[in-house]
């Protein structure tokens, strides 16, 4: 705040007045197209309403300018600040010794302020004593704020001066607390107006996250803790820290230019920046230096595109929302309340690479950067773990080991070990921004810099290509902490989100979504027509250099390569129809890769706007989702592989990974007759290990393979089919305490049985004592033999089993559906898994003389969803075998 | 004037919008609904629980046009949308009084 001093240039007749206002607005804003100088606006538009309202106040108020100390007009808002653009609003102040205001006075401002209107300037005005000055209006702390900014203009000095000096500097000390606190709401609630991201395609440069309020909101918070602290008015700007001042300083001007752009242009107070006015600010040059600017893009012979001048636009005011979170952090008042406590209790998180301190993380020893490059993935690790921010000496720190190339020395396998957990904790979009931020994404996946502040023009998106694929991955986090438990009722029908949040759950490798989703838009900033080709051709590259696993990079491929076909369905086709569903089925192949690309699809809609996903698309999303489940549960057995068929494509990938003593005509026997969903469910590298086991068989007449896949283990046992085979495996792996997770069993032709299991190791004794795993392969060939009573195995571990209590008590349901198969009964049982469940259940099948053909077994947390393809005698079971086996079923489990 | 209010398959969208810009329709608006009609749906199962469909997802569109061009657009909208099977949907046709543009109170015809 201070006392200006209007240019009076004499009292000026309304008429003439009218007609100065005007060509001096005209030649501002001449001088305006010809040099593109915003701050020349502002200063000489509140220079010229300075004057007119210098002369006004000289010319109604000339009566009452004997009587000092009764009252004086103030600038409040833009206006106070000498910030006046095109079509902003005026925000005048009349400030009164007492209550008292006299008619004259009254008389007074009425005709001050027609003048005003009939310049067709905006007025906003309010009479306040010095006392209301001085109080605190919780419900319009809009007020005390305005006055952070107040000038004054004319009337009584020393009115003015008590305000400054003593009455509200007073008020800010005593209620500081509460003015910060407020505007920090008041700031959250706008930014969260905006999605809580400045990367919108058509923004708002006013009011948007990082736009003019925000710079205002860095500058009051300054001046009010200044004011707070030391009763002294001085430059807020002066007050920041030095490096944000660099940064911060061109981003307002660029935003300044910008706005007073607008507000020509568009002839009114408007801030949004629409495409049309993306288009002419650059080709006019807005906020770019006159020539070559490198920060608006283009050069010397090309000038810059519209693109390149919104990526100018976001790098400028990303500095600006960074200053402003970073302030409110800085100066919210902490240490009490429990939000104060929560922040403290944060502090815990610190390790012995990193302090957490008020929310933000700091490196222990910025020098180990050196020695130690994981370092700068564990600080995102942490970041995304606890949803904490980085500290601004952290990025320093960074800043410098990137630019001595930090990055290159990492090793590849170290980076996914990583990358991989940062994509999959809860935080993980908001440090996938950060890494974006501070250039550390760029310096690992130099692809993503295409798509980096991308603006792709259309009717749906509303943010920019990067932020779009940031917030995919934070829906899909979002939808993980939806909550069954959360409905009103437990009888109220689960949403459609709901249910998509439970097959989230069931994901092997959410990793792999996640990486997809990242990176599934960034052919749109490669110069391809085929968007998706050219994210295939990127991903390729990263997932050589990550050195992921063949069948990993295959379901990536995958998900990149189909990332719209699931929305295409919904759109083009009828999901109700079997042969969508069929075709559609085909293409995924299998439950996993369906799971994964109906998350990716919800992912991908909802992050295009937020009402872009309406319940009724999610609705189609999750139908043809379980129709495609179902489908791929009960068509298991129909396409068997024929020589003229499949198994003649399959066998050629397959042949160049076998020894080459094996000839094609063995590997085509080998796939006859197994179904086609053998086939998807592995890879080519397992399949011709499971041909070579087979070849083993004349030797030992069941082949065990054991292997460990993350916390899990992989058993595959290949034999010739008999009675109880899979009850005898399932009866050995409960005996060891090994829990079933998924299991597929299939038959060829040849009357080969491949049954592959995937269990968790409840009691460790595998991980605590390698040998043991040779101990297992051997009792399993033992029992399967008839060398081992299968029985004897199980009494101990049966009995230790029962009586424990589920935590979430499933209802048993079992279904027989002669209709799907056209061989097979399928039987569908839904039951509380329990250890030796599998047991139980293909020991009652066997018991009956079922043969099982396939089985396709799952489970989600506590629920075991088991489907076999049931026959007895080669043909589907009569209705009095299925009554019996429910009978037997029910009173097993 | 007529109002025509369309219910139609969602997978039959895009070719109805693509046949009624052909005869000159311009302006509709567009509806997410659920509904039956003489189709009252079925019940499926997805791991042991039921769920019924009976209300299926349709899109309704509606939009009023000059006398003229009604029967032709109704016209170009059963083409479009029929696939003759069960649950193709229903076209409606009112009459509408009259019609004004908000912006500049041009009324009838010309409002459209």
């Amino acid at each position: 705040m201070e006392i200006g001093k209007p240019t009076d240039k004499g009292l000026i007749s309304a008429f003439s007045l009218s007609d100065f206002y005007a060509s001096e607005s005209l030649r501002i804003q001449q001088s305006f197209d010809a040099t593109g100088d915003g701050l020349a606006v502002l200063r000489g538009r509140s220079e010229l309403v300075d004057t007119a309202v210098a002369s006004l106040y000289r010319h109604y108020f000339s009566s009452q300018l004997d009587q000092p100390g009764k009252f004086c007009m103030l600038a409040l808002g833009g206006y106070g600040r000498r910030e006046l653009f095109p079509h902003s609003d005026i925000d005048l102040l009349f400030l009164t010794e007492s209550g008292a205001e006299q008619g004259s006075q009254r008389m007074a401002i009425a005709a001050l302020l027609r003048e005003l209107w009939d310049l067709r300037l905006r007025v906003g005005h309010s009479v306040h004593t010095l006392a209301e000055c001085g109080r605190l209006y919780r419900e319009n702390l809009e007020f005390n704020v305005a006055l952070l900014d107040c000038r004054y203009l004319a009337g009584d000095p020393e009115l003015f001066n008590r305000l400054h000096d003593d009455v509200y500097p007073h008020l800010v000390s005593r209620d500081h607390q509460d003015l910060i606190r407020n505007l920090a709401e008041i700031t959250r609630a706008r930014h969260r107006k905006y999605d809580d991201t400045i990367f919108h395609l058509e923004p708002n440069l006013k009011d948007g996250p990082g736009g003019l309020r925000d710079y205002h909101v860095c500058r009051w918070l300054a001046r009010i803790s200044a004011i707070a602290k030391r009763k002294v008015w001085s430059p807020p700007e002066e007050l920041w820290p030095a490096a944000w001042r660099a940064e911060v300083g061109p981003a307002w001007e660029f935003l300044c230019a910008t706005r007073c752009f607008l507000h020509y242009f568009r002839e009114r107070d408007d801030n949004q920046l629409s495409y049309e006015c993306q288009d002419e600010a650059c080709a006019r040059g807005i906020g770019c230096r006159r020539g070559a600017d490198p920060d608006c893009g283009g050069t010397s012979l090309s000038p810059p595109s519209p693109e390149d001048w919104m990526r100018a636009y976001f790098r400028r005011v990303r500095s600006i929302c960074q200053l402003t979170l970073r302030l409110l952090d800085d100066y919210t008042p902490a240490g009490t309340g429990l939000y104060g406590l929560f922040q403290n209790w944060r502090s815990r998180l610190s390790n012995a690479d990193f302090s957490v301190l008020r929310e933000k993380v700091y490196f222990r020893q910025p020098a180990a950067l050196a020695q130690d490059p994981a370092l700068v993935l564990r600080l995102f690790e942490i970041v995304a773990r606890h949803g904490l921010e980085v500290s601004r000496e952290a990025e320093r720190a960074l800043a410098e080991a990137l630019a001595h190339g930090v990055t290159s020395r990492l090793e590849s396998g170290v980076v996914w070990s990583h990358f991989r957990q940062i994509l999959c904790f809860p935080a993980a979009a908001n440090a996938l921004r950060e890494m974006n931020r501070l250039g550390v994404l760029r310096a690992l996946f130099p692809e993503f810099q295409a798509i980096d502040s991308l603006v792709i023009r259309d009717f749906f998106h509303r943010y920019t290509v990067d932020e779009h694929s940031f917030m995919t991955i934070q829906n899909l986090h979002a939808l993980s902490h939806r909550k069954l438990r959360d409905r009103p009722h437990p009888d109220t029908a689960p949403e459609w989100e709901d249910r998509l949040a439970e097959i989230l759950e069931e994901l092997e490798q959410p990793e792999l979504l996640h990486l997809a989703l990242l990176f599934h838009d960034v052919g749109k900033g490669m110069e391809t027509t085929d968007h998706v080709e050219g994210s295939r051709q990127a991903v390729e590259a990263i997932m050589t250099r990550l050195e992921l696993a063949p069948p990993d990079r295959a379901t990536v491929r995958f998900l990149i390569v189909n990332h719209l076909e699931m929305s295409t369905t919904l759109q083009r086709r009828d999901i109700f129809e079997p042969d969508t569903v069929r075709a559609f089925a085909e293409k995924v192949e299998t439950t996993e890769r369906l799971k994964m690309l109906s998350l990716l699809t919800y992912a991908d809609i909802k992050s295009v706007n937020p009402e872009a996903l309406t319940p009724w698309k999610t609705e189609l999303l999750w139908r043809l989702y379980a129709s495609t489940a179902n489908h791929l549960a009960r068509s298991a057995d129909d396409e068997r592989l024929t020589l003229a068929r499949a198994s003649a494509s399959a066998a050629e990938r397959i042949l160049p990974l076998l020894t080459p003593s094996m000839s094609r005509e063995k590997i085509e026997r080998f796939l006859e007759g197994f179904p086609r969903r053998y086939l998807a469910a592995h890879s080519p590298e397992e399949i011709a290990l499971h041909h070579e086991l087979a070849e083993r068989l004349a030797s030992v007449p069941a082949q065990v393979h054991l292997k460990a896949q993350g916390s899990l283990h992989e058993l595959t046992v290949i034999t010739q089919d008999r009675p109880f085979l899979f009850a005898s495996i399932t009866g050995t792996l409960a005996a060891w305490g090994m829990s079933i997770v998924k299991a597929d069993a299939f038959a060829n032709a040849a009357g080969l049985v491949l049954d592959t299991f995937r269990f968790g190791d409840l009691y460790r004794t595998l991980e605590l004592n390698p040998s043991e795993a040779e101990r297992l392969k051997s009792d399993l060939v033992d029992v399967l033999d008839g060398r081992m009573e299968l029985a004897k195995l199980l009494s101990g571990r049966l009995h230790a089993a029962q009586g424990r209590k589920p935590k979430v008590p499933i209802l048993t349901k079992l279904r027989f559906d002669d209709s799907s198969s056209s061989h097979s009964t399928l039987l569908e049982l839904i039951t509380q898994d329990r250890p030796g469940l599998l047991y139980q259940v293909s020991s009652v099948l066997a018991e009956l003389d079922c043969n099982i053909e396939i089985a396709l077994i799952d489970t989600e947390g506590e629920k075991a969803i088991d489907v076999f393809y049931l026959t007895a005698q080669g043909r589907k079971l009569l209705p009095e075998l299925q009554a019996a086996i429910e009978q037997a079923m029910f009173a097993k489990l | 004037m007529k109002k025509i209010e369309a219910i139609i398959q969602p997978s039959r969208f895009d070719a109805v919008k693509d046949a009624l810009h052909e005869i000159g329709v311009e302006g509709m608006t567009v509806l997410e609904v659920r509904g039956h009609g003489r189709q009252k749906g079925h019940t499926e199962f997805y791991r042991g629980n039921e769920y019924k469909v009976d209300l299926l997802p349709k899109i309704k569109i509606e939009m009023v046009v000059p006398d003229a061009l009604a029967e032709q657009a109704v016209q170009a909208i059963l083409r479009a949308a029929k696939t003759g099977k069960i649950g193709d949907g229903k076209v409606f046709l009112t009459h509408v009084d009259d019609a004004i543009r908000i912006r500049n109170d041009e009324r009838g015809d010309a409002a459209l």
